[in-house]
């Protein structure tokens, strides 16, 4: 990790991050999905949405992206300071969404070229050599590591310097050092952002969330979170003690884990 | 992080390993080197065959004599050549402008697609020789009438194979578009065409051989030769004449023409490809 220390304040046109809210209900085939619930991601931190799969977590996230889904949504999205959110969202999937015939630097910048502007290719490679991966810049995703692809895809929802950021599932597939140095990266470079983090790992959770639901049944509630603030320590007793208690609530109030 | 994947691999001599590369060096050779032989034996069976048994030239001529003939008369067999040539690649680039565009107008309108793709096909399943009569007593222009038997022939593996391309562009990149607010026109530029881009060539490769085919089999519907007729005129005329070694003669530079295309598009496709499609990249095993 040659990351560690690199600050990249300097480079960054910093956007006052909005927070968000989601209300309303879902509606599948006219039946009632979800709701009426209230998800509201506080400004400038991160909230986690942890569930089961199947539970709806990833169709909340599509609806606040205004993805298509199966899920029509009654009801609105909308940002604190009123402004529409269609390009000031940057999105990170599971996958990690790399164009195959673009090499490293031209996934990065993807997103300015399709906005017709001039690629930053200073703060680009500033962003790849901030994920680990300088040097690589001309390599195409096919010679790259699933981590390393992952990290390139970070960097792209960097280079969008976007104030509001979802992330679903997006450590899912790396294995657990990686994961744990992609959680630690992500969470130290988007500071200061909106950020929801869909995921059905605990562990991940309790690490990186300010605020953490539990997505059951189509309700949300709000779990408790040691005092520290994130990114936790993943072997703290405070974290590990929550991981505890997350496990309990995902498997059903009161059963034996 | 990179050192993992990258670092040299330090030298592994067990037995397994030196079998494993013979196999390697084996198969880089063999690729070349196999057909070659296997091609070289059977001129050399199809020689000792024609001069054991006695058989007369005008029966079935020696590799040695449709050689001299090659030779002979290549300043004839080259003129037809050039014709067939150029009939077979202007084919393949209106095949190409024509199954390429096709293909991006179906994918940008249902609409269009549901109503024209029908006729794409009809034209496909039906036979060329039963069409190329109807085409040369309507189409004045020999020339015209050759190029679009031989373009009806190539046009569809290239729609078909990049309207499939088109259309299998990941769906969770187009939600990324999406969220990137990219424009309809965008998303075909930057995201459907690289990603039809391996599908088109494939289909490219199959169309080259379909344009030679459809020239040739053209020509022998159109018949009357003239000035400016092709390879394939030219083995009908030297039937007619009895003339064996010539037929033979201007086959084989019609097999050869067809190689050529061949490897020419596959070349092609390995140097747009090879550095990130997954049909292409060469992987250690």
């Amino acid at each position: 990790m040659t990351a560690q220390g690199i600050t990249l304040a300097g480079r960054e046109r910093r956007v006052a991050a909005p927070g968000l809210t989601l209300e309303g209900r879902g509606v599948l085939e006219e039946r009632a999905l979800f709701g009426p619930l209230t998800l509201a991601l506080p400004a400038g931190r991160w909230t986690c949405l942890l569930g089961p799969s199947g539970a709806g977590k990833s169709t909340l996230l599509r609806l606040i992206a205004g993805l298509s889904t199966a899920v029509r949504l009654e009801g609105t999205v909308r940002a604190e300071d009123s402004a529409p959110l269609a390009g000031r969202i940057a999105y990170m999937a599971q996958t990690d969404l790399l164009c195959p015939w673009l090499d490293v630097l031209g996934n990065v910048t993807l997103g300015a070229r399709l906005r017709g502007e001039r690629p930053d290719s200073a703060r680009a490679r500033a962003l790849v050599d901030a994920v680990g991966l300088a040097g690589r810049e001309a390599a195409r995703p096919a010679a790259l590591s699933g981590g390393q692809r992952q990290r390139v895809a970070l960097a792209r929802t960097l280079m969008e310097d976007c104030p509001v950021v979802l992330l679903d599932e997006p450590f899912s597939a790396l294995d657990a050092r990686t994961r744990a140095e992609m959680q630690a990266l992500a969470a130290r470079l988007l500071a200061g952002r909106t950020v929801l983090l869909v995921t059905h790992e605990p562990g991940e959770a309790v690490r990186l969330a300010d605020r953490l639901l539990l997505v059951e049944r189509g309700g949300l509630s709000d779990m408790p979170l040691p005092d520290a603030p994130p990114p936790r320590a993943p072997d703290d007793a405070g974290t590990l003690a929550a991981q505890g208690r997350l496990f309990r609530a995902l498997l059903g109030e009161g059963a034996p884990a | 992080m990179t050192s993992l994947t990258e670092g040299s691999a330090p030298e592994l001599v067990d037995v397994e390993e030196r079998s494993r590369r013979r196999r390697l060096a084996f198969e880089k050779w063999g690729k070349w080197v196999l057909p070659v032989l296997v091609i070289g034996l059977g001129i050399l069976a199809w020689h000792l065959v024609v001069t054991l048994n006695g058989i007369p030239h005008y029966i079935l001529p020696g590799p040695v004599l449709v050689f001299e003939t090659l030779v002979k008369d290549w300043a004839l067999l080259l003129d037809a050549l050039l014709i067939t040539l150029q009939i077979t690649l202007m084919a393949l680039a209106i095949a190409v402008i024509g199954g390429v565009g096709l293909a991006v107008l179906f994918t940008q309108s249902r609409l269009v697609e549901m109503s024209f793709y029908p006729y794409a096909v009809i034209l496909q399943v039906t036979p060329i020789v039963s069409i190329a009569p109807l085409i040369f007593i309507y189409v004045d222009n020999k020339m015209a009438g050759l190029l679009i038997c031989a373009w009806i022939v190539a046009f569809f593996p290239v729609l078909s194979n990049t309207t499939l391309g088109l259309n299998s562009a990941d769906h969770n990149l187009r939600d990324l578009f999406r969220i990137y607010g990219a424009t309809r026109w965008q998303r075909l530029r930057y995201l459907q065409l690289p990603s039809a881009l391996p599908y088109f060539l494939g289909g490219l490769r199959i169309a080259g051989g379909l344009a030679l085919i459809g020239s040739v089999v053209a020509e022998y519907v159109a018949g009357t030769g003239g000035v400016g007729s092709g390879l394939a005129f030219t083995i009908l005329e030297a039937s007619y004449r009895l003339n064996i070694p010539r037929m033979f003669a201007a086959l084989l530079l019609i097999a050869a023409t067809g190689v050529v295309i061949y490897a020419g598009l596959s070349f092609l496709s390995y140097m747009l490809l090879h550095k990130w499609h997954e049909s292409a990249i060469r992987r250690e095993v």
